[in-house]
């Protein structure tokens, strides 16, 4: 599995965890939006969060579960995963 | 000094999802004509357990009523109500502009007697078989019985009074009775209502400890109550959401008042005593018609309890005639729900919305599948009698020993 998650892998998460429906060229334009705003709450980023770390075999950082918008979740998340690889 | 205006709480819409109809126009169909749809359980998982028969709803489209994210977010119980919700609005003519104008003077209000069963066996299975990490945050909220009410408010905007009644199968008129109280304190409407999904593995293996369920084979034979073949109740799935809203604002706003909710009362008597039922039920009625300032002779119809249970059966009939005297045994009395099976809390809804669809049609709907009654009533059994009912009583008792009366009034 690739060590960096994509705005491809987000959007298909965002769908499996909590059903909403984005595509992704309209994650990237909606790159530095709130979550809120695509209809995401916070259960569904905790449960996103969770879905990673299963994937992945590795704990994200506190902070993953209460980052924003989609850039600073992806920075976040990214890094973590680099640092780990 | 004029006399203050007083506020009387009316129902203006009413949205079904029931076994036998999907939609009030069908629910009322089959109503009015006796259908029974009991039949064999087929939910998955569930054809090696001992209860045989139950009233599935079978032509609901949850994806068709509800957007994606709430299909993975809540359970089929919260579908329903979303999906009733939304029927009774439309029926009431209250469009998500009129919400979203006044989104304080509308409130939301559910009762619910088994949660988000499916739900939550799905994600427990996922505990046990992979692990804590395995199971989806909103596992939190979709199992608990006031789902359906935070999902119906956030869903469309509703910011007033919400609450969640749990007091047993009769909680659902309780809920409306709760609804009718909120509106006569202030609030213009309330979303009110029950709808159940009792039928998947985990929460039907739950059901199966109540000495009250029928595990009979026959649907024909499996929910016979007032006979001397009662033998327990069937269960069932779905329910009603009906629209509660101050009179005169439904007046103000051109849409038909329905019926008003004109009293209720409620007692406890304690789980299976249904002996001490008698007592509980009939003083219930009795609070009820005092609230509603209704004679005996003035009930027209009764929407009957009829768990099916003999000591339970003979309990409600003995009410029946404790209360309203010897009009007990003259006045026509139904139970529409042996066709349907018995959605615990969403069970005297669906008697309420049949309730008012009888005065309006002037037409008492059958007790579908039983004939012979062996109690001192008028059971309406065989085909719909034509009455001009004008006000209709609808029992409720629950397993653990709550009893509830409602008075519905056509408005004059």
């Amino acid at each position: 599995m690739s060590a960096s998650i994509t705005l491809e892998e987000l959007a298909e998460l965002m769908k499996q965890a909590a059903g909403i429906t984005v595509a992704p060229q309209d994650l990237e334009e909606q790159y530095d939006s709130a979550f809120d705003s695509l209809g995401l709450d916070s259960l569904g980023l905790l449960g996103i969060v969770g879905e990673l770390e299963n994937r992945h075999g590795t704990p994200m950082p506190p902070d993953a579960e209460r980052c924003k918008t989609p850039r600073q979740f992806l920075d976040l998340v990214n890094s973590t995963l680099m640092a780990g690889a | 000094m004029n006399a203050p205006h007083v506020r009387r709480a009316a129902v203006t819409g009413i949205g079904v999802v029931a076994p036998n109809g999907t939609s009030t126009d069908a629910f009322w169909k089959a109503t009015q004509e006796g259908v029974s749809i009991l039949d064999r359980v087929t939910r998955e998982g569930c054809e090696h357990l001992p209860l045989r028969v139950a009233g599935e709803v079978r032509s609901f489209d949850a994806s068709a009523a509800v957007e994606e994210r709430y299909l993975v977010q809540t359970d089929r119980f919260t579908h329903f109500a979303m999906a009733a919700a939304d029927l009774a609005l439309t029926d009431a003519r209250l469009g998500q502009a009129d919400v979203d104008g006044a989104p304080f003077s509308l409130g939301v209000v559910t009762a619910a007697g088994s949660g988000g069963g499916e739900f939550g066996q799905r994600e427990l299975q996922r505990l046990w078989g992979k692990g804590s990490r395995f199971v989806g945050p909103y596992q939190s909220i979709a199992w608990f019985y006031a789902a359906s009410t935070g999902q119906i408010s956030i869903r469309r905007g509703f910011k007033g009074p919400c609450s969640v009644v749990a007091a047993d199968e009769a909680g659902g008129l309780d809920a409306l009775a709760h609804a009718a109280r909120a509106v006569q304190r202030g609030t213009d409407a309330i979303m009110a209502g029950s709808t159940e999904a009792p039928l998947a593995p985990y929460s039907m293996v739950c059901q199966l400890g109540y000495e009250e369920l029928s595990t009979a084979e026959d649907p024909a034979r499996a929910y016979l109550p007032f006979t001397e073949g009662a033998r327990g109740f069937v269960p069932a799935e779905g329910g009603a959401m009906l629209v509660v809203e101050e009179e005169t604002r439904a007046r103000e706003r051109g849409v038909p008042v329905r019926a008003v909710i004109a009293g209720h009362a409620a007692t406890f008597t304690g789980a299976s005593r249904w002996e001490l039922s008698r007592d509980g039920l009939a003083q219930a009625i009795r609070g009820a018609l005092r609230e509603a300032r209704c004679a005996p002779e003035e009930v027209d119809v009764v929407f009957a309890d009829a768990l099916g249970v003999p000591e339970a059966d003979r309990a409600e009939a003995l009410a029946i005639t404790d209360a309203l005297g010897p009009h007990g045994r003259q006045v026509p009395v139904t139970a529409p729900k042996t066709g349907t099976g018995r959605g615990y809390c969403a069970a005297p809804v669906l008697d309420t919305a049949a309730a008012v669809l009888a005065m309006e049609h002037g037409l008492i709907p059958p007790t579908p599948n039983v004939f012979d009654i062996c109690h001192d009533l008028d059971l309406v059994t065989g085909r719909a009698r034509a009455a001009e009912p004008r006000t209709a009583l609808v029992l409720s008792r629950g397993l653990m020993g709550s009893n509830s009366a409602l008075v519905l009034r056509l408005a004059s």
